[in-house]
């Protein structure tokens, strides 16, 4: 066997294209291996003593040209991570090539060698992973959309609720500066104690009533979540006073008792209301028929290794060791939660209350609007005492959030770009 | 002598407004009760020509309250005038408002002039 066809045996079976362009006669090629022509559709025989011009489309020529004379011009490797050749049936194949440049001693000749991988199925794999991928993140933002919808439904649902004991809380006022106007408009002697008095009544009175229909108001907004470092002390006075009437008619006493020097916790205000109001009025409707009902409304701050402890491992999941978290605790004296109910809790439409009163969304809506805050909202019985507690456990890091990411490449000229559909971005 | 009204409401700010302009005329002598706990006890001291009670206070409401005076012989002749801001008008029917042989509900806010007729009619003056 001669030594001149084992090289082109092995050239041959080369598992990548190899070619070889003479720099100094016009870059005719003047090797093309097997692999060559099954990249190319072009047999060795058309391609040996041609260039490419003869080959390819001007574009493309004009393209290898310019990537061969930067070659020899370095005198170095030159790396082409990804281009593309249109073969001679239209089809694209993508290739990733190194050109070397090789000066031949013996002959005195320029030469460029080639090596080109055929990637094109992995390009068309990747493509298709990013189509994937792009896919889930639309499926991701619309279910995010969709879930935001729901909690501003059942928001609407609330505030149904809560709107006639809202105007019953604004009536109030009204009533008293209905009697202040009576009083003056019949005229005022100079002495009369009475009117500083009034005065300050009818005062205080249009503030009440503002501060009541601003609260309504400010719960209804319908924004993307924004979460902003809160008092929780602030966002609990608002809530009593959005359901002040459900509590008086309901004979229903509440306890307020909030650690001194409390951290701040990051919350969206009137989310937030919202997960209170339900968890509040469902603790009424839960101590319906009970002699004297009461609320008890307790938070303090705990680390974690102590929630942990306190709570049960499965904390774990949300936050990271060593921070420190709000425990914030809504405890009725009511009738518990029944043990077949106890898995059901949560489940969307699952209710105990008779029809008309609840729609069964409030507790899987706040326990979603919770982990969107990256907390954790549990509802159990009490561990002496007949009743309830709804336990949220609150992160005081906006760090600690739960964030999920996404990883979408692009485009291969762009940097990989990470795609954030945390609670932080939810612009729906 | 000035007509003697009891006036059981647990908005503190309402009652003492009502009171100035009930009492401005001299025609009337009207005691406070914000707590309804403790509206039979002062109507048994007081012995007031008439009533005006609040519907929705804690504790008790204004139908329990109406219930007890009622259950009292002494105190069931005394007229009451049930004040309410309820807008709800269904709210009214099932409490036991309706059922407490009330002569008169009027809303809230009041209508001033309106409870002067009203007063003069259940308690007219001597």
């Amino acid at each position: 066997m001669e030594e001149h066809s084992i090289v082109e045996s092995v050239l041959d079976n080369l598992p990548v294209a190899l070619f070889a362009k003479d720099a100094t006669d016009d870059f005719r090629f003047i090797l093309w291996n097997k692999k060559q022509e099954e990249v190319t559709t072009i047999r060795a025989e058309k391609a040996l003593g041609k260039n490419d011009y003869h080959l390819f489309s001007q574009e493309s020529a004009d393209y290898f040209r310019s990537v061969d004379k930067a070659v020899i011009k370095r005198g170095s490797l030159m790396k082409v991570p990804e281009e593309i050749i249109e073969t001679k049936n239209g089809r694209e194949v993508h290739l990733r090539t190194v050109k070397i440049p090789v000066h031949d001693k013996e002959s005195g000749r320029l030469l460029v060698v080639g090596i080109s991988e055929d990637i094109t199925e992995q390009v068309k794999s990747r493509e298709q992973l990013e189509r994937l991928n792009r896919h889930l993140v639309q499926a991701n933002q619309e279910l995010q959309q969709t879930q935001m919808q729901l909690i501003q439904a059942e928001k609407l649902e609330s505030i149904g609720r809560l709107a006639a004991g809202v105007a019953h809380e604004v009536k109030n006022p009204l009533a008293l500066l209905l009697l202040g106007v009576d009083y003056l408009s019949q005229g005022i002697e100079p002495d009369d104690p009475n009117v500083e008095k009034i005065l300050q009544q009818m005062r205080d009175a249009v503030e009440r009533a503002d501060r009541i229909v601003r609260g309504l108001v400010d719960f209804s907004s319908q924004r993307s979540l924004s979460r902003e470092p809160t008092q929780l002390s602030r966002v609990i006075d608002e809530v009593l006073l959005l359901v002040k009437h459900e509590l008086t008619r309901s004979n229903t006493k509440v306890n307020v008792r909030i650690e001194k020097d409390l951290p701040l916790v990051f919350l969206d205000m009137s989310k937030f209301e919202q997960v209170l109001i339900n968890l509040i009025i469902n603790a009424v409707h839960a101590m319906a028929g009970v002699e004297s009902k009461l609320i008890k409304i307790r938070a303090r701050s705990e680390s974690l290794e102590e929630v942990v402890k306190n709570q049960g491992a499965r904390k774990r999941e949300v936050f990271r060791s060593g921070d420190r978290v709000v425990i914030l605790e809504i405890i009725d004296n009511g009738h518990g939660i029944a043990p077949s109910d106890a898995n059901r809790l949560f489940d969307p439409f699952f209710t105990t209350k008779a029809t008309g009163v609840g729609t069964g969304l409030g507790l899987s809506v706040a326990r979603r609007i919770v982990e969107l805050h990256g907390g954790e909202l549990t509802l159990e019985n009490r561990e002496k005492d007949p009743g309830a507690v709804a336990r949220l456990i609150l992160p005081t890091k906006l760090e600690t959030a739960k964030v999920r990411t996404v990883t979408g490449r692009v485009k291969t000229e762009e940097t990989p770009k990470e795609i954030d559909t945390g609670p932080s971005d939810l612009t729906s | 002598m000035p007509r003697k009204i009891l006036l059981v409401d647990d908005e503190a700010g309402f009652t003492e407004l009502l009171k100035m302009n009930l009492e401005r005329s001299g025609a009337f002598e009207v005691r406070i009760e914000n707590d309804s706990t403790k509206a039979v006890a002062a109507a048994r001291e007081f012995s007031p020509d008439a009533i005006l009670l609040d519907v929705v206070m804690p504790e008790m409401d204004g139908g329990d309250v109406q219930a007890q005076l009622q259950a009292n012989p002494l105190l069931a002749r005394i007229p009451v005038v049930m004040l309410t801001a309820l807008v709800d008008s269904t709210e009214l029917s099932e409490g036991a408002v309706a059922q407490a042989g009330t002569q008169m509900v009027l809303p809230k806010p009041v209508n001033l002039p309106l409870l002067l007729r009203v007063l003069d009619e259940i308690a007219p003056a001597a």
